[in-house]
């Protein structure tokens, strides 16, 4: 030690091991202390798992499965328990970093409401039953039911979980799977199959100079929130690009642009034929379009754009002129836009903007797919959750399994799925938390959070490389009565198929899966199957090479229709979507349930968020409660008042109202998706998320606004400084 | 502080604003964070609760203004009379600042809360008797007492077993603030240590740090003059030490500056100017 | 002179005080048992509510980040003010040799230790570790921990222990003489006790030239510190960097706040007593005419000073603390703070009127009003600069919980309670005093009458001066 300099620290450490070291082994040991110095020494008196060291954090890979993106984790486990979780470095879609739903994992795992044992209905309640007795009365009704009356509601799922259902559905002769997930973009992804042949384009956000969003909240809430917002930094580094977001309501996303425009809700479609209108007619970029497509976007002068959308005429020509000035340029559409009946028309205008700026090829490259098509995403989509509500009307299903879905929360009212459940005799619920719709089902089969289970992610928007993403425990089950999700969908397998016999668990099945992969998929992985399964396990993710076919632009001629007026529901109803508490499968989570919403600042509850001028009218302020009335019902919920908003809109962000779902989530604000019309989109079937027309009264009722924050302003006092662009482009510019 | 220390080093004692602290530091913890990258999105507000043991307080407590976290993003609009805020909000996340003359140090009548050689205000929870001036005197507001009892409603079982066992949960009557990770820095030091070698740039990050999906968050050393962070900090020439007015940046476009360097209080976050453009 | 004029009637003859002021002493009646009830009630109270707030923390004071002190702070020095005017009236008055002080000073003393005892509870109560209080006393401790000595916190429990330490021996010292006189009128255990506190006072000369010597010293000591004691107080505010609190003129604002508040104080106890123990002939007129005089420029002085950091915050410009400003005089506090600059300021000048200052009636209700001013003096130094400081993000506002206000209630149950117990044990006149005033003011008369004779003789001659009647 003589060349180290030793602190006061150091120096009682070293006393304290020489000493009492050996009494104080049993006790809770700080990390700091080294083993492998004083093992002679230490003899402890409970001997622990053999991978446990005490007081040493070990970290393992895994996946978060918070949100569908596939970020890659890794999970720090200390005396077995995982304690926190941190961005795997080694992950593309999210290189280190991680969001709070992704840091809020653990609270998942760790929820202390979920379901701890298999339950049966028995009468009007669930009773408690033993894993044998639930699966031989499964398989019983899986035997007694025809394959056809037998339906999967799931939420997006890709990798071998993807497999595994496709593999029972087809080996009970079913072909009803629904994928259903209340925030998508399966109206963008239908434009871009359409109008340049691929339904997952990788967006070069990090390359483009100008993004122009349309209601895509990629910040926050739109496919891939941390990869985005990681492209976001490289984006607004360097030449700083410049973001135009386009929105009823503002998002995170929103919050961040440099013009923020709300322009009339479902005119957004024709004021991109508006600017693209305008660069055409300019001379600026004519040769990506032919004749037809032009001449059909004269109509859309910007006068008449401007008094459709509301947003004024200087405006329009300046978002044109930036487009031509600042290639390369990015268009891209979100939910406000995909939610319209009309809403593929309009995100088809967006794509039309990007053809003709040339961005296709550049900003918008292929996207890769990964090459085994079995284990590509199932992206979920609402299409899906309108034929499973019409299949349920039309008494089409008898036995049905739900997995990663709660549609008794997340479907309108509109749609009856919860009244019309009862049409199916048997419903099995595969969950891990008593969601609404675990309580309304005959039969709930406790999972493994995925912290304790395996799993294989295949994410749907794939970054630079194809990749795949291994999920694996981060430590032992908590509850001895729970089972992973592939160990179930083994069991249920075998009730008709004896191909899955060989394996003994659902570890088993990936494990020679993953090995057994073409060495196209893994040629990153070197050595024996055992190695290269453990390489595999220590690097989390699978990064194989990238695949880049040409896009060829398809455009086509676009008629954005507009948006009538409603005299009796004169304003727009926005059901928000919040990176936080996400179409409400988080609302359990205390921590989400404290971190306030990222632009009103509200926490624990529902608010309605309203502009001004329209509190104006109603004569309304923070925390007075109003009703927000649909054809399809109405819900009453608290004011925010700010002035990121439509005035002709009110938005009630998703997440709360739950009826069920433990003690954080249950009986907590109000779920606005409940009051949404049955409007589908008419060229895709979606559910029209953001086409429901409300009135908004005023009730008599007020309460304090529980959100963070005294003053809404700086008061000028410079905490948070501004400068221009150009500054930071003349003193940073060059990076 | 002998009277003869004080003649003899009458000019130190008379300088404009005091310099505070230790003045042999080992290390000096510091961040940069570009409010150009931040997006407001509070990952790394709740990585803080993950890693620092941080309660739940439930909607009636925050109500009253009693949360706990340390590290909040706040969120301004503009003073604009427009119909809209077509430039957007403003976030900063707001957390200790660490200062090198700290207001909360000399006010605290049990001397719970000091100057490590660190550069970092440590909090001595089990020092502490909660008389609560250190806060009152935070022009930052980031200090946090338990006005409760918190742990016995925010981790009921078997929420607990995420606890962070580097660091204690807090009973009520005690302070608690942001403490750059200390458990970390505890950590990373004691490997380097055990592996005889300096402690590097990077060997470690906060949590938020770490959480935050954009980089908008840079840690490091000061002392390490090739520090990540220390490179941002001579780059956007921001110095330690009090506010003075004699010492012009070269480059008066650049974009570092401290919140509240006017009062003298030498924070160790050097927040970076958020980024608009003029003409739109 | 007339009789008008006379602070007391100088032909009480000794007897008679010592009578008088025996009587106030008797058996209770039927109102002091009440009125004793009431207060142990309120005292329960607080103490009920301590014991809450002990079990489950400050959070039951509705406490939050922006305000992390609220009214106990506030409290605090109210009390602390109020022990100002018992030295005031008994130490500097008795050094300039002002009269009027006698008979009124003995109970301005005893509520100046009560106020203290009182003030003392506060900053124990708003700890939120109150288990651990002594850690800021400088104990000699193996593991060689001191509190930390720059913490205005530290010097606040030296000077508050020094004070009420002094202050208490201040008021048993002036007692001396009186106790003999109770040991000699008092029978049973009182004449142990009263025997004891008289410390064998025979009266003799020795004896009184070191008493009057011993006083002086004490009076000379107390002096300097009352005024430091709420220049330390003020520091808990001063020496901070909170607009509103970093305030130049603090000290001698809290020093002339504490002595306005505790002469407003003096005039109620004043009335009180005057009325219940029947001592019109001792608490005169006169001797309320002068402390009212006294407690106008008092008054006065508080407002020069607030005009003065009105002022000075005003042409600082800094952004901090003028916007404090406004926001006192303009936002969620601006009731109370016109409030308290209308008792503070303007209800005062009820004082410049001679025939209201003989009004007993509406003397008390400017004494209370007066008071409650200065209470909400203090409220409006502690609060409004935690709901907006430097950081808008924490901007609140907050009126306190019950819990607060039931221990806040409670403090005047203790106070009134330490009081009523004192005047049935202790003389709340001092009697030697007032026979010394009554023997002066029976030679000055006497010298006077002389005086007159010989100048009315040298009149008579004047007047028979020619010119002067004709002019």
């Amino acid at each position: 030690m003589n060349d180290i300099k030793v602190n006061r620290r150091g120096f009682l450490k070293a006393l304290g091991w020489g000493g009492a070291g050996t009494a104080l082994t049993a006790c809770d040991l700080p990390t700091t202390i080294t083993l492998e110095e004083g093992k002679e020494e230490v003899v402890a008196y409970v001997v622990p798992e053999e991978y446990v060291i005490p007081g040493i954090g070990v970290w393992y890979a895994s996946t978060c499965t918070q949100c569908d993106a596939g970020c890659g984790l890794h999970g720090r486990v200390r005396e077995g328990r995982i304690l926190k979780v941190e961005g795997n470095p080694d992950s593309l879609i999210n290189n280190g970093s991680t969001c709070l739903m992704g840091q809020a994992g653990v609270q998942n795992h760790y929820n202390p409401d979920r379901v701890t044992q298999p339950m049966m209905r028995k009468g009007a309640g669930l009773q408690p039953i033993s894993w044998d007795d639930a699966m031989a009365e499964l398989s019983k009704r899986i035997k007694s039911t025809s394959g056809s009356k037998i339906a999967w509601v799931s939420g997006s799922v890709s990798g071998h979980q993807s497999v595994l259902i496709s593999e029972f559905l087809s080996s009970v002769g079913s072909k009803n799977h629904f994928a259903h997930e209340t925030i998508n973009s399966s109206v963008w992804s239908q434009v871009c199959a359409d109008m340049i042949g691929d339904a997952e384009p990788r967006l070069r956000l990090d390359k483009a100079q100008i993004i122009v969003s349309f209601g895509a909240d990629f910040l926050g809430t739109w496919k891939s929130p941390v990869h985005f917002a990681g492209e976001y930094a490289k984006f607004r580094s360097g030449q700083r690009g410049m973001l135009v977001q386009v929105e009823p309501k503002m998002t995170l996303t929103g919050g961040n642009a440099d013009l923020w425009i709300a322009a009339n809700p479902g005119t957004e479609g024709a004021l991109a034929l508006g600017v693209a209108n305008f660069i055409l007619d300019r001379g600026w970029n004519k040769e990506n379009v032919p004749g037809t497509v032009k001449q059909a976007l004269a109509a859309y002068d910007v006068d008449t754009v401007a008094g459709l959308t509301g947003v004024p005429a200087t405006k329009i020509q300046r978002i044109a002129s930036l487009f031509s000035e600042r290639a390369p340029s990015l268009a891209i559409a979100g939910a406000t836009v995909e939610g319209q009946a009309n809403g593929y028309d309009a995100a088809s205008a967006v794509m039309l903007l990007n053809i003709i700026m040339g961005n296709i090829g550049n900003t918008i490259e292929a996207g890769n797919k990964f090459p085994e098509r079995a284990l590509r995403a199932k992206s979920g989509n609402t299409g899906d959750l309108v034929k499973f509500a019409q299949g349920l009307e039309d008494k089409k299903f008898d036995l049905l399994f739900f997995s990663n879905s709660n549609p008794v929360y997340t479907a309108p009212d509109a749609l009856r799925v919860k009244e019309n459940l009862s049409n199916a005799s048997f419903k099995v619920a595969l969950t891990q938390h008593p969601d609404e719709t675990a309580l309304a089902a005959d039969l709930v089969l406790p999972l493994y959070s995925s912290m304790e289970d395996w799993g294989s992610h295949v994410p749907a928007y794939q970054p630079e490389k194809v990749s795949l993403s291994i999920q694996q425990p981060l430590m032992e089950p908590l509850y001895k009565d729970t089972r992973g999700f592939g160990d179930v969908m083994l069991s249920l397998l075998k009730v008709k198929s004896n191909a899955y016999n060989k394996f003994p668990d659902y570890y088993s099945y990936l494990k020679t899966a993953m090995v057994n992969m073409p060495e196209s998929v893994r040629s990153g992985l070197k050595g024996s199957r055992d190695q290269m399964w453990t390489n595999l396990l220590q690097n989390g993710v699978l990064n194989a090479g990238s695949n880049t076919p040409k896009l060829t632009p398809k455009p086509r001629a676009i008629k954005a229709a507009t948006v009538s007026k409603n005299s009796e529901y004169p304003m727009h109803l926005v059901p928000s979507a919040r990176l936080g508490l996400w179409d409400g499968r988080h609302a359990n989570i205390p921590w989400l349930q404290e971190a306030p919403d990222q632009i009103s600042k509200v926490v624990w509850g529902s608010w309605a968020e309203l502009h001004p001028s329209t509190a104006g009218k109603l004569g309304v302020q923070n925390g007075d409660f109003i009703r927000v009335s649909s054809a399809s019902g109405s819900i009453e919920t608290q004011v925010y008042v700010h002035k990121g908003i439509h005035p002709n809109v009110v938005a009630v962000p998703m997440g709360q109202g739950h009826s069920a779902y433990g003690r954080y989530a249950k009986d907590r604000g109000v779920n606005p998706l409940k009051i949404l019309d049955a409007v589908s989109e008419e060229k895709t079937g979606e559910l029209a998320l953001y086409a429901t027309r409300v009135k908004v009264t005023k009730t008599n009722k007020s309460e304090v606004l529980v959100k963070m924050g005294g003053s809404e302003t700086q008061l000028g006092r410079g905490f948070v400084r501004t400068v221009s662009a150009d500054q930071f482009r003349r003193t940073e510019g060059e990076a | 502080m002998s009277l003869k220390n004080i003649l003899e080093n009458f000019s130190d004692f008379r300088r404009d604003a005091e310099v505070g602290g230790h003045h042999d530091y080992e290390h000096r913890w510091a961040m940069s964070i570009d409010l150009n990258l931040c997006i407001g999105c509070n990952a790394c507000s709740t990585a803080c609760y993950a890693e620092n043991n941080l309660g739940i307080v439930g909607k009636e407590k925050f109500e009253k203004g009693q949360a706990m976290h340390w590290l909040r993003v706040e969120r301004y609009w503009d003073e604009t009379d427009g119909e809209f805020p077509e430039q957007g909000a403003s976030f900063v996340p707001m957390m200790c600042q660490q200062c090198g003359a700290a207001t909360c140090e000399p006010v605290c009548p049990v001397a719970a809360t000091y100057h490590t050689p660190d550069g970092l205000n440590a909090q001595v929870y089990n020092r502490c008797i909660g008389s609560r001036y250190c806060s009152n005197n935070c022009p930052f507001r980031v200090r946090y007492f338990n006005f409760w009892s918190y742990y016995e409603q925010s981790w009921p079982e078997p929420l607990n077993q995420q606890l962070n066992p580097d660091l204690s949960v807090r009973d009520k009557g005690v302070m608690e603030k942001c403490t750059f990770c200390v458990q970390r820095i505890r950590t990373a030091k004691d490997t380097a240590q055990r592996e005889k070698r300096q402690l590097q740039d990077q060997d470690f990050v906060t949590a938020c740090a770490q959480a935050c999906p954009t980089n908008a968050i840079t840690f490091g050393d000061t002392l390490d003059p090739n520090s990540k962070v220390s490179k941002a900090w001579r780059k956007h020439q921001v110095e330690r030490g009090p506010y003075t007015h004699k010492k012009p940046k070269e480059n008066a476009e650049l974009r570092g500056y401290r919140v509240f360097e006017e009062l003298n209080v030498d924070p160790s976050i050097m927040y970076l100017e958020r980024v608009r453009e003029t003409e739109v | 002179m007339e009789i008008k004029d006379k602070i007391i009637d100088e032909n009480l003859g000794w007897q008679r005080i010592n009578e008088d002021v025996i009587r106030s002493m008797d058996a209770p009646g039927k109102y002091y048992w009440i009125t004793f009830a009431v207060c142990i009630a309120m005292v329960l109270c607080a103490v009920a509510a301590e014991i809450y707030q002990y079990r489950m923390g400050m959070g039951t004071v509705g406490l939050n980040n922006p305000h992390m002190w609220d009214m106990y702070i506030a409290t605090f020095v109210f009390w602390i003010g109020m022990s100002h005017a018992g030295t005031l009236l008994s130490a500097i008055l008795h050094i300039i040799h002002a009269q009027w002080r006698k008979p009124i000073y003995r109970f301005a003393e005893a509520m100046t230790t009560f106020s203290l005892m009182t003030a003392g509870f506060f900053p124990m109560i708003h700890l939120g570790r109150v288990w651990n209080l002594y850690w800021v006393l400088p104990y000699v401790s193996d593991r060689g921990i001191w509190p930390n000595f720059r913490s205005p916190l530290v010097w606040d429990a030296f000077a508050i222990s020094t004070y009420l330490s002094a202050s208490a021996l201040f008021l048993v010292i002036g007692m001396i003489p009186d106790m003999a006189i109770l040991r000699d009128h008092a029978k049973g255990w009182r004449r142990k006790a009263y025997g004891i506190l008289a410390l064998g006072w025979r009266g003799d000369d020795r004896q009184w030239r070191v008493f009057r010597k011993t006083y002086m010293l004490m009076a000379c000591f107390l002096i300097p510190l009352a005024v430091s004691v709420h220049s330390i107080v003020s520091s808990d505010f001063a020496m901070s960097i909170m607009p509103g609190w970093h305030v130049t003129t603090f000290p001698p604002y809290f020093v002339a706040g504490a002595l306005y508040s505790g002469c407003a104080a003096i005039m109620t106890l004043f009335i009180i007593l005057r009325y219940f123990f029947r001592m019109e002939e001792y608490m005169t007129l006169n001797i309320m005419e002068k402390t009212c005089k006294l407690t106008f420029a008092i008054a006065m002085v508080w407002s020069y000073l607030n005009i003065i950091e009105f002022a000075s915050t005003w042409y600082g410009h800094n952004t901090y603390d003028k916007e404090l400003l406004i926001n006192k005089a303009n936002g969620p506090y601006a009731h109370i703070f016109w409030l308290m600059l209308f008792c503070g300021s303007v209800a005062p000048f009820a004082l410049a009127f001679q025939k209201l200052r003989r009004h007993m009636p509406t003397m008390f209700a400017v004494s209370l009003i007066l008071q409650l001013g200065m209470f909400v003096e203090r409220w409006m130094i502690v609060a409004p600069t935690l709901s907006m400081a430097h950081n808008p993000h924490q901007w609140d506002v907050l009126y306190g919980s019950i819990i607060e206000w039931a221990i806040v209630f409670g403090s005047f149950g203790w106070f009134s309670l330490l009081f009523l117990v004192f005047v049935k044990l202790f003389p709340s006149v001092s009697m030697y005093e007032v026979k010394e005033l009554t023997f002066h003011l029976k030679h000055e008369m006497e010298e006077e009458k002389e005086a007159a004779a010989t100048s009315s003789k040298s009149k008579a001659g004047a007047v028979g001066k020619p010119g002067l009647e004709g002019a």
